[in-house]
Order: C-alpha cells, then sequence, then structure tokens
C-alpha cells in the first residue's frame, strides 16, 4: 500500500546514468514489435514481501528475451493507493516502494535493454489519485487559482449531461462531492480519480516533465492510458474533442523535439474510424489499439465464420505510413465488449460467460485459456489470428503458457494472478508465506501452477511455451507481418479464413479453420502462380501454386502460415499435371520429321527449315535454360544446335533422339511427343514439357522423353537386347552387363514407371522395385568413371554396398573410337533417402530437442557404419585385378610432393579469384594466403607405404542412401567441376575421407542456416560435428602414418568448395571459409 | 593395165574413198555416242540430285511407289528409275544422232520412237509418284473425317477413297504411255459399271424389304 511516506533521500540520487542504447536505432521499432504485457507485481517476489518486484522482474529478462518478444509494457508502478490496480497515480515521478527503488528500475531498464528490450510505460494523465500532492493542493486553493484549475470543479452536478459512465457497476455520476473544496470535482473513472484539467496550461506543463524524467531514464514509450477523455466541452459526449488532439501533438512535439525512436500508444476503446485521428498526420500517437478487432477474433471461432473479422478489417481506415495498431486477446482489463454491438454482446456473454461471475462492466474478466475451455487447438488459433493480423501483437504475461483466472477474486483481479514459474510453493513467485501474497496464485486442477507453469513447459518440447517461441520465432523471421498489405482471400468456405500479408519482398499466406470440424479450402492464388508455398512452422515446401484453385485442408481449428517463396524449390515428388502456359506452341505438320527439311515431302521443305530454326533458336533454348542440369547456370542459350539425332521409332510412338550443342558443351536430350488424346502420356510428359504442338486439328505436347513411361521401358529393353540404333553421324549402342538378367525377373510391361527427378547433372526415373535408370544430360568424352566403376565393383570386386550396374547407353560418333555414356541402368536400392536428407532432418530434431544424446547415439553409430563401409569401398578398389585402369599403385614420395605442389597451385589460383570478390566474408581469409600454404607444405609425408587406388572422388553425405541402418555408395561421377580424365585418375583414397569430413561441416552450417535465430555459432552443432567427424574416422580407422594425407586431402576440398560456392552459390561460401578459418585454428 | 589395175583398184579405191568418207563419220558417230554417254552421266547425276535436294524421293516413298518396288525386288527407288531413264534418254538421243550421221535412217527412225517415248515413261512415273501421294493424302484425309464423326470403317473407307484415285491415276499413267489405249478405257467402264451394278444389287437387295413396305405405303394394295 502507498503510505504517503517521503521517499528515502539517497534513492533520489541518479545514482546510475542512462541506460546506454545498444540496439541500432530504428525508428520503426515499434511496427514489427511483439510486446509482452505484464505487471511487476504478478511477476517474480525477489524479496520474498508477496509482492513481485523491480528485481525479481530483472532477474526473469532472460525468459522474456527467450520468449522471442522484442518490448516490454509495464502496468502502473508508480506510487499509489491502488485502488485502481496503480491506475490512480499519487506521484508520477516515483517507483511503488513495494516494487523497489528507481534505481532497481534503472538497473531493469538497462538490462532489458541489453536484450534488445524496449520498455514501454504507463503514462496514465488522464486523472490522478486523490491522494496525488496536486489533488491535495487544488481542493484547498481557492476556486479560480491555478494550483485548484489542475482539476475540473463544478458547483453543479448537471454539467457535461451527455457523458456516459464507463464503470457502470461502481458509479453513479461523473461527478462527486468535494466536502473539502466544497464543490464537485469530475472523474470519468471512479471516484477517487479526479480528472486533470488540461485546459490549464499548468497541468500539460506538469505532464510533460513527467514524461521526460521517465525517457530521461531510458523508458523507450508511453502507454496513454484512457487518452480520449482528456478534456471537457459542454453539450459533447466528451470524447474524442479536438481539444484533446490538440493537447496530444504537443506531446508528441515534446517528445520528438527532445528524444528519437520513442513511442506514444494511445489506448482509446472506440470504433476504429474514431481511433484514426488519434495518428494524426503521424503527428500524434504512433501507436493506438484496435479494440474492436479483439472480440471478433472471439466472435469468429465462436460462430465459426470469418464475417466478424474480415467486416471490422474493412472498416478499418488506412493509417499513417509510420503507425501501426496494437492488437491483443487479452489484457489486465475485462475482455471488453463495448466495441460490439448489443446483439453481438448477448452472444459472446452466452458464448464465453455462461456463469454470470465472469461478466463484469461491459465485459467478461477471464483469461485466454479459460475463454478458450483449454481446448489447445483453440488456444493457439487464437494465437496465429493474433500473431498474423495487422499490427504489432500484445500478449498478455501468462498466457504464453495458457495461465487460468480466478473469478472471484474482486474486481479484475482474477487476471492479475501471480505468474506460474513452478510447481512449487506460491507457484515458485514468491518465498513469502502464502498468505501474505497480494493474490492467491491459480490453484484450481486445471489450471492450478502444479499443473501449469513455466518449469514443466519449458521440458516439454510441445507444452504452449514452447509453442509460442516457435511461433514468435517464426514471426520474426518475416516483416510482413508487421508491415505487410493485409489481403483478404473469399474462397467459398465461409468457415476458413485466409488472407495474404505482402510486402513489397514477400508474401505471407495465412489460413486458417475457425471451425471445431476439418475443412477442405479452395483458394484463389492466381496471381502468384508458380510460387511455391513454404509452410512457415515446419518448413515444408508444398506444391507450388497452378493454374486451378489451390486446395488445402485443415484439420480442426488449424492454421497454416506460408511464405509464398519465388525462390524455393518444389518438393522433388511433385509433377506438373498441367503444362506451363509460356511453353511456347509449336505448329508441326509431320510428327518428328517436321524439324527435318531432308525428310518432307517437297513442298514443306521451307516449312521444315522455319521449324528446325525455331526449335533450335527459341523452343529448346528457352527449356534448357531452365533446366537444373544446365553447366552454365544463369547464361542465357542463344542457340542448341542439333549436333546428331535419331528418330527412334517403336510401332506408333517416336522418340526425337538428340544430342545438342549448347554454349560448346553438348547435352543430351531425348524428347518424346503426345497429343492430347492419350492424357496419361500428356500428365507425364508436363513434368519436363519443352513445348506444347499442334498439328492440324491435334494439339499436344514435346516433352523429355525420360517422363515417357513407354521411353523407359523401351531403353530398358533395348538395353536387354543390346541393341545398336544407328543415328545421323553416330550409333547408338544399348549394352547390358552381367547384372542384367538377374535383375529383369519380371515383365517390364508391369513395371511402375516413376516421376522423373532432376539433379544437377543427370535425371532419373525409378523402373518398378528393379531398375534406375539414369541419364546424364552434359556429355563429357570418354569412359565415364560411373559406367567404369560400376562395373569393376559389381562384376570384379563384388562390393555390395554399391549399386548393382544393369547396363548402359553409349554414343560413338563415327570414325571417333571414344564412347560417350549416356545413360546408365543401375539396380534399385530400396532406400530411406540420402546421408544428406536424414542428417538434416536428425539435425532439426537434435536442435529441437535441445541436444538430447539418445538421439544423437543412434545417429552416431549410423556415421561408424558409414566409415567402416567406406574403408570396405577402399579395399575392394585396391584389390588387385590386373586391370589397368583399376590395379592400385604405391604412393611415392614423388605423388606426395606432386600432389602438394598441385595443390598449392591450386591454393594461389583459389585467392586469386577471392580477391576479385573480396565481400566481407571473404576478407576473413585473405590475409591467410600465406598460412595455408605453410600449412600445405607442413603435411607430413606418410611413413609406411601407401596406395594411390581408384575412389570415390566426390564422395559427401549426399551420395550415400541409407537403407536398412546401413549405406549403399552411389554416384561414382567425380566432381562435377573436374574432367573425366581427373576423375579417373588414381589418387589417396582419404581423398575420400576428407570430403565426407567436409560434408559434416556443410550439415552442420546448413542445420544452423535453417534456424534464423542462430546467428552465433550454435554450441550444439559444433559439438555434433567434432562427434561425428571422430566417430566417422575412427570407424574408418586412418593410419596414424597417413593423417598428413589427409589434412592434405581436406585443404584440396576445401579450395575446391570455395571455388566452387563462389562461382555457384555465394550464399554458401561461409562455409568453406569457415572450414578454412578452422583448419588454421581459428575460431570458424 | 593400168585400166586393168584400174579395173582391180577401183573397187579398192571406191572402197577406201568410201571408206575415207565413211570413216570420220563413224569417228564423229562414235564421239557422239561417247560424248551422250558423258552427258547421259551427267544428266543422271543431275537429276537424281536435283530430285533429292527437292525430296522427290521423300515424296515417292510417302506415295508407296518407293515401297512398291521394293517389294517386286527392285533396289532402286523411283528417283532412281527417273534418273536411270533420263541417261537412257540421253544415250538414245546420241544413238539417234549417231546414226543419223552415219545415214542408218532405219535405225534412226526405231531408235526415235523409242527416245520419244522414254519421256512418256518420265511423265508417267511423275503421274504415278504426285497421283500416288495424293490419293493416300485423301485417303488419310476421308479416313480421319470419318473417324472424326466415330464412324466405324473408317480406315475402309480411306482405303477405298485411296484405291479409287490411284485407279485413276494408274489408268491416266498408262493413257500417258499409250499402253493398252481403249482396252484400258474399256477396263475402266466395266470396272465402273461393276461398281455401279454391285453398288445398286447390294442396295436393291438390302431394301427390297424396306421399298416393299414403301410401295406398300404409297400404293396399298386392295384386298
Amino acid at each position: 500500500m502507498y503510505t504517503g511516506e517521503p521517499i528515502p533521500e539517497e534513492e533520489q540520487e541518479e545514482a546510475l546514468a542512462p541506460a546506454p542504447e545498444t540496439q541500432p536505432a530504428e525508428p520503426l521499432w515499434y511496427k514489427d514489435a511483439v510486446i509482452y504485457q505484464l505487471h511487476v507485481k504478478a511477476f517474480f517476489d525477489s524479496n520474498n514481501d508477496g509482492v513481485g518486484d523491480f528485481r525479481g522482474l530483472t532477474s526473469k529478462l532472460d525468459y522474456i528475451q527467450d520468449l522471442g518478444v522484442n518490448a516490454l509494457w509495464l502496468l502502473p508502478f508508480y506510487p499509489s493507493p491502488l485502488k485502481d490496480d496503480g491506475y490512480d497515480v499519487a506521484d508520477y515521478h516515483n517507483v511503488h516502494p513495494q516494487y523497489g527503488t528507481r534505481s532497481d528500475f534503472r538497473q531493469f531498464v538497462r538490462e532489458a535493454q541489453r536484450r534488445g528490450l524496449k520498455v514501454i510505460t504507463e503514462l496514465v494523465v488522464n486523472h490522478t489519485s486523490d491522494q496525488h500532492p496536486w489533488f491535495q493542493a487544488a481542493r484547498q486553493a481557492p476556486p479560480g487559482s491555478p494550483k485548484r484549475d489542475y482539476y475540473v470543479w463544478s458547483d453543479s452536478d448537471q454539467k457535461y449531461k451527455g457523458t456516459r459512465i464507463i464503470f457502470t457497476d461502481t458509479e453513479t455520476s461523473n461527478w462527486t462531492w468535494d466536502p473539502v473544496a466544497k464543490q464537485y470535482y469530475w472523474h470519468r473513472f471512479f471516484s477517487h480519480q479526479p480528472d486533470l484539467n488540461f485546459d490549464n496550461p499548468h497541468v500539460l506543463e506538469a505532464v510533460l516533465r513527467a514524461m521526460r524524467f521517465w525517457l530521461d531514464i531510458g523508458v523507450d514509450g508511453f502507454r496513454l492510458d484512457a487518452i480520449p477523455y482528456l478534456c471537457e466541452r459542454e453539450g459533447t459526449n466528451n470524447e474524442n474533442l479536438p481539444e484533446t488532439h490538440a493537447v496530444l501533438k504537443q506531446i508528441r512535439r515534446a517528445i520528438d523535439d527532445g528524444y528519437r525512436n520513442k513511442l506514444l500508444l494511445a489506448e482509446a476503446n472506440q470504433w476504429p474510424e474514431d481511433v484514426r485521428p488519434y495518428f494524426g498526420e503521424g503527428d500524434e500517437c504512433h501507436m493506438a489499439f484496435h479494440f474492436p478487432l479483439m472480440p471478433r477474433m472471439y466472435m469468429a471461432i465462436a460462430q465459426e465464420d470469418r464475417h466478424p473479422l474480415v467486416e471490422i478489417m474493412q472498416q478499418t481506415p488506412e493509417i499513417p505510413d509510420s503507425s501501426q495498431w496494437a492488437i491483443f486477446l487479452r489484457n489486465h482489463d475485462e475482455l471488453t465488449l463495448e466495441m460490439v454491438t448489443s446483439r453481438e454482446r448477448d452472444y459472446m456473454y452466452k458464448q464465453y460467460a455462461a456463469d454470470a461471475q465472469a461478466r463484469i462492466n461491459l465485459g467478461i474478466r477471464r483469461r485466454l485459456a479459460p475463454l478458450m475451455e483449454n481446448d489447445l487447438d483453440r488456444i493457439r488459433l487464437m494465437n496465429s489470428l493474433l500473431l498474423s493480423m495487422p499490427g504489432s501483437p500484445i500478449i498478455y504475461y501468462g498466457d504464453e503458457i495458457g495461465m487460468g483466472d480466478n473469478i472471484y477474486l474482486g474486481d479484475r483481479n482474477g487476471v492479475r494472478t501471480p505468474m506460474q514459474w513452478s510447481p512449487d510453493r506460491n507457484a515458485g513467485f514468491s518465498r513469502a508465506d502464502p498468505q501474505r501474497l497480494y493474490l492467491p496464485p491459480i490453484m484450481d486442477a486445471v489450471y492450478g501452477y502444479e499443473s501449469v507453469n513455466v518449469e514443466a513447459q519449458a521440458r516439454d518440447p510441445s507444452s504452449q511455451l514452447n509453442w509460442m517461441k516457435r511461433m514468435l520465432a517464426t514471426r520474426g523471421s518475416s516483416k510482413a507481418f508487421g508491415r505487410g498489405r493485409l489481403e483478404f482471400l473469399r474462397p467459398g468456405n465461409r468457415k476458413v479464413l485466409s488472407f495474404i500479408r505482402e510486402t513489397k519482398e514477400e508474401a505471407i499466406l495465412c489460413v486458417a479453420n475457425l471451425a471445431r470440424t476439418a475443412q477442405p479450402v479452395e483458394l484463389d492464388l492466381k496471381r502468384f502462380k508458380g510460387r511455391v508455398p513454404v509452410e512457415m512452422l515446419g518448413r515444408t515446401a508444398f506444391p507450388p501454386v497452378g493454374e486451378l484453385p489451390y486446395m488445402l485442408t485443415l484439420p480442426a481449428h488449424a492454421f497454416y502460415w506460408f511464405r509464398l517463396a519465388a525462390d524455393a524449390t518444389p518438393p522433388d515428388w511433385h509433377r506438373d499435371m498441367l503444362v506451363k502456359e509460356e511453353a511456347p506452341v509449336v505448329v508441326l505438320f509431320d510428327g518428328w520429321t517436321s524439324f527435318f527439311r531432308d525428310q518432307v515431302v517437297p513442298w514443306r521443305i521451307g516449312m521444315a527449315e522455319k521449324l528446325r530454326a525455331e526449335l533450335e533458336t527459341q523452343v529448346l533454348p528457352r527449356y534448357v535454360e531452365a533446366q537444373r542440369w544446365y553447366a552454365a547456370k544463369g547464361e542465357p542459350v542463344k542457340q542448341a544446335v542439333l549436333a546428331d539425332h535419331t528418330i527412334w521409332q517403336e510401332g506408333a510412338v517416336g522418340w526425337l533422339l538428340g544430342l545438342f550443342e549448347v554454349q560448346k558443351e553438348r547435352y543430351f536430350v531425348p524428347l518424346a511427343m503426345a497429343w492430347e488424346e492419350e492424357e496419361d502420356s500428356v500428365r507425364a510428359l508436363a513434368a519436363g514439357a519443352v513445348a506444347r504442338i499442334r498439328q492440324q486439328a491435334n494439339v499436344g505436347l514435346i516433352g523429355d522423353a525420360l517422363a515417357d513411361e513407354a521411353f523407359c521401358r523401351h531403353v530398358v529393353k533395348s538395353i536387354g537386347a543390346g541393341k545398336a540404333l544407328p543415328m545421323a553421324r553416330g550409333t547408338l549402342r544399348f549394352a547390358p552387363t552381367g547384372a542384367f538378367g538377374r535383375l529383369a525377373t519380371e515383365d517390364l510391361a508391369g513395371l511402375s514407371i516413376g516421376a522423373l527427378k532432376a539433379q544437377s547433372t543427370n535425371s532419373s526415373v525409378q523402373i518398378g522395385e528393379h531398375f534406375f535408370l539414369k541419364c546424364y544430360r552434359r556429355l563429357r568424352a570418354g569412359v565415364h568413371p560411373e559406367l567404369e566403376i560400376g562395373r569393376f565393383l559389381t562384376e570384379v570386386a563384388r562390393f555390395p554396398q554399391c549399386v548393382p550396374l544393369a547396363g548402359a547407353v553409349e554414343y560413338a560418333a563415327k570414325g571417333d573410337g571414344e564412347p560417350t555414356t549416356l545413360m546408365l541402368l543401375q539396380a534399385y536400392v530400396p532406400n530411406q533417402g540420402d546421408g544428406w536428407m536424414y542428417t538434416l532432418g536428425f539435425l532439426q530434431r537434435y536442435l529441437e530437442s535441445a541436444g538430447k544424446q539418445e538421439g544423437l547415439g543412434a545417429y552416431l553409430s549410423l556415421i561408424q557404419t558409414l566409415g567402416a563401409r567406406t574403408a570396405q569401398l577402399h579395399r575392394a578398389f585396391a584389390k588387385p585385378s590386373g586391370d589397368p585402369a583399376f590395379e592400385p599403385e604405391p604412393f611415392t614420395a614423388q605423388d606426395m610432393q606432386e600432389w602438394k605442389a598441385r595443390v598449392r597451385q591450386e591454393a594461389e589460383q583459389t585467392f586469386k579469384i577471392l580477391e576479385k570478390n573480396a565481400s566481407d566474408p571473404v576478407k576473413a581469409i585473405l590475409g591467410k594466403q600465406h598460412q595455408i600454404i605453410q600449412k600445405i607444405e607442413s603435411c607430413p609425408a606418410p611413413k609406411g607405404p601407401a596406395l594411390k587406388t581408384r575412389h570415390h572422388g566426390d564422395y559427401h553425405l549426399g551420395q550415400v542412401l541409407i537403407a536398412n541402418n546401413d549405406f549403399v555408395i552411389i554416384d561414382f561421377e567425380g566432381e562435377p567441376g573436374r574432367t573425366l580424365a581427373e576423375s579417373r585418375r588414381k589418387h589417396s583414397p582419404l581423398r575420400d575421407v576428407a570430403g565426407m569430413v567436409r560434408s559434416f561441416s556443410y550439415a552442420r552450417w546448413s542445420a544452423s542456416q535453417s534456424d534464423k535465430l542462430q546467428q552465433q555459432p550454435n554450441p550444439l552443432l559444433a559439438d555434433w560435428e567434432s562427434q561425428a567427424r571422430r566417430a566417422f574416422l575412427e570407424a574408418y580407422g586412418v593410419d596414424p602414418d597417413q593423417r598428413g594425407l589427409l589434412v592434405l586431402a581436406e585443404i584440396e576440398k576445401l579450395l575446391y568448395e570455395l571455388r566452387y560456392e563462389l562461382a555457384n552459390r555465394p550464399d554458401w561460401l561461409h562455409v568453406p571459409l569457415r572450414g578454412a578459418l578452422g583448419l588454421l585454428g581459428e575460431s570458424p | 593395165m593400168n585400166n586393168g589395175i584400174d579395173v582391180y583398184i577401183e573397187p579398192l579405191r571406191m572402197f577406201l574413198r568410201q571408206a575415207g568418207e565413211f570413216l570420220p563419220r563413224l569417228g564423229l558417230a562414235a564421239v557422239v555416242v561417247i560424248a551422250g554417254w558423258i552427258l547421259a552421266k551427267m544428266a543422271r547425276f543431275t537429276i537424281v540430285r536435283g530430285l533429292r535436294a527437292i525430296n522427290f524421293n521423300v515424296l515417292t516413298e510417302r506415295a508407296g511407289i518407293d515401297g512398291f518396288l521394293r517389294d517386286g525386288g527392285i533396289e532402286s527407288d523411283t528417283t532412281d528409275i527417273l534418273g536411270l531413264l533420263a541417261y537412257w534418254l540421253v544415250i538414245l538421243a546420241a544413238l539417234v544422232i549417231a546414226f543419223n550421221g552415219l545415214g542408218l535412217t532405219y535405225i534412226t527412225d526405231v531408235l526415235g520412237r523409242v527416245v520419244l517415248f522414254v519421256p512418256k515413261v518420265m511423265v508417267a512415273l511423275l503421274i504415278l509418284a504426285f497421283g500416288a501421294y495424293f490419293a493416300r493424302f485423301v485417303g488419310n484425309a476421308v479416313c480421319a473425317y470419318f473417324r472424326n464423326i466415330h464412324l466405324q470403317d473408317a480406315d475402309l473407307l480411306g482405303r477405298l477413297a485411296q484405291y479409287a484415285i490411284l485407279a485413276f491415276v494408274v489408268l491416266i499413267a498408262l493413257d500417258q504411255v499409250n499402253v493398252g489405249g481403249d482396252i484400258v478405257r474399256q477396263t475402266f467402264l466395266i470396272l465402273l459399271a461393276g461398281v455401279v451394278f454391285a453398288l445398286a444389287l447390294a442396295f436393291g437387295l438390302g431394301g427390297k424389304d424396306w421399298a416393299a413396305a414403301m410401295l406398300e405405303r404409297w400404293w396399298p394394295r386392295r384386298k
């Protein structure tokens, strides 16, 4: 209780300087703010007197920061008789002694700002407590004197008759007789809260003094309490008067003149059109509460209809660019129903306050969780609406853990009970005698602190608290929530609310099912055609938006937030069922032969020449540019010249097998044609559509033949038959291996053909459970290592952990001896995806579980298996076979010298490229060239005998498939940037080991990058990487005498990665950079 | 003596004079024939190349003539045959000139007729090539049309149209080479009459009941 005692002298001393600004100045910070509203007395009690205090609050700042909010709004903490929860201020310049001292407050502000939390306090200037010295002086002063005029006096209680009474439950008049002053004084709220008289310039002066006092301490903003009622004029309803706005403008000017980046938040419980003037033209308040939105969120889910929400947002006027709405679900007051019609109010009462005890004034005194009957789905749905609606959301303390209330506590105290920290005494809020607490904590069976508390929820990954953290982190990842435009979509299903929040940079689609049953919805997203919706909480890519309405199904009370990403890739299983509209139309007259002038009737020659030119200069270039396998990505293709071709006719169907010359590289592009009536083929081809075609009245399309089932079947069949197909300038040879007969056990026609999958160098198709057809796109002359190694491992070394090779399709140009591999037929290995996806999935779970060791153990044992398998692979390569291409050779001292020289040369070359691109992250390494060279030179040569063998060449987590807790090693192509001859060269197999070790590093940074919160290196991930590395190396069993080789191989790999990332994926450059720094012993 | 010798020598002299007069002509004829042979080779080469350049071979292939020839065991295609004809045309023309030079008018006469016949064969071949392509084109169009209106036997009707046109084309080609003359014309008329008769018969037999019913309706039998 405020006792009116003078404040001790030493506390008035300004012992501490204003808190330093730690955040970069951002004038519009409040537009992206998520505000946590709390009462000092209810948060944490540090001195065990039963009332929370600033020291307690300061000690819990980490919790608030961890939650993910970025501003704090404190309810009044000023000296006060506390008849209205502190809104009856008795001294504007001090802290209520119960809550601590001014220096405690300064300390709190400093600590909050150090954590990036803004502090917003209450500025209650409409009225004071009747205990305030100003009022005490006024009632004593003679009428008409400036001191008396601090308040509004009247001889009659009949003045201002048109003014409503706000607290209808307690007050009968806005006038109360003061026996001392012998006049009535004006009060819009309780009778112990006389209204200040802003017609008196001294009052405004005094208020500005109080504001400056707190701003000087470091407070970032004020919530202006009861702001519409500042001035009074006869004949009006005394709300929102022009005089009031004039006062506000003066207050704003005073703030803008003396301070930067401060905030005024207007509390005006009014309709939106009446609130709009409180923003002025950006010259009054920065923010204002959107009161009518709040009850309509409740109404929408009660009625299971989006109408209330859509309607109120349509009535909401535009506000200045620098302004922002403040939105909330619950606060310290009752859930006010002033801003609804009386019919709606009845509905709300019936729905949410069937118990009359829960009603107070024109509202409901309950917290969010009890209003939602503790239904977690509904609580989360409400929160998702709050966090996605336009405005800065305010979260009332305790709602993040789903705290309950106690409607029997009188006034609105039921929602102001102590924060529930733990199941300990007094909910962990205070060690005081329970009877001494300012209010008893919630103790019922459902919401009581033993079941609902921070401690328990922090440990439960699926708790409301952790969910809230994830939601806030997700919201923080996009500025569109705070600043984006709002556009409602109007799907036919009215139970689904869907809207788009859009800034120039991004668009976010929010979809919420307001019903308690599952609902489907079809959204008109035409404007975003081609974008990939990425679900924001799980970062899962959904199929891209197409021509048709976008169909979603939502479980009961579910919601989705999608980023409509222009840069994300659609899920790899997705197949485009419709041909892209922008695919060009080619008018044919004679099927495939239309493109060949020497195969058409005489009068069509001109047309054929034109068509061929169209194919080579327009159709194919556009297609090739868009393909993942196009090597010179980003470089426009002028021409794709048909270097060699054949029309492969099998019965009625034919395919154009073409070798195209694009930018001096040769690409293999087999094409298939499908006509409209063959719907299945058209659908299959649509995924890789090259062009739409028309021949007389028939329409169809040309697409990638790999997507054509008949083509895949015929390829397999021809491989089995060892067919040779003449081409214009060469021959296509289909050749089986010994394994073909073993694998081709079923009738080909019965095998299902999977979807076409595109990788960076090849495309592949799964054929039944038997085969895997892989088509190389960019052709490199010479024996393909994958074919050669596949044959060796399958037929000579009989290494079981690789994919058996069943056959190949090779192209031999006339007169040229060396065949080029076009396609490989491999056995299909049932698998659970590759090691890379598995690892990323694991890391995400690992991070979410905050580093639980159980999962890690299982993962590491898998990595040990990988190490062992890698060692076995290398032993298979080292097997003497008599084949000179595979025969192992001793690794001599000269080899070591040559290798070092080569790596050194690569280092110099890499640094030259890096210097040209001296961006910020690159600078960190630029000065270290000398150290790197030194490191290369210092690699010791192997002490014992070492071998030079064939090896994988591009070994990383993406090259191993997981199957039954074991690994199958795939893709013996070598690094895509090296020539075939280089890939085929024998070398130390430790290069593979280095590759895998580097891959762990990639996985680590990939996992941390996908977690936007993680700016600093995550210690969990660092620990994971070192453990995975150790497990792998131990299981592989690197000979200690050959450590030098491993280091050298790792440096070589790092240099390769630096060059590769710089040329192809600058976003990833930081990974090898950190790796290089780590190698030099500097923290990555 | 002199006379005596003259008597002996004169025929020889005559012979020599005649031979002297004839030999240059023979030489000239030989030159003409050799030149003709070279020219013929060039003509064949040019024609074959030229026809292939304008995809005449594609036309005959599509028209089915080449396939027909292949089925008959002939390795070369229509283009080659046209080249061969051109070759022989030039050779024969050269021979005509040569024999004419030699004054062998009878042979010249016979060869001249052959020479005049060869172009007709070539034209007939061209007629056959284009005509057969046209027949196939019409056949395909008819077939596609009937298929689009979902008529059964669309293939049959298409084939019928194609062969009908082909029959005309063959007759025109034969007419061109003056083969058969009346016989061809009469054959055609017989065929046409046969088809019409067959149709009439089919219609009559098929529609007998219907016609009876119609007659019954128009002129009911008095009872």
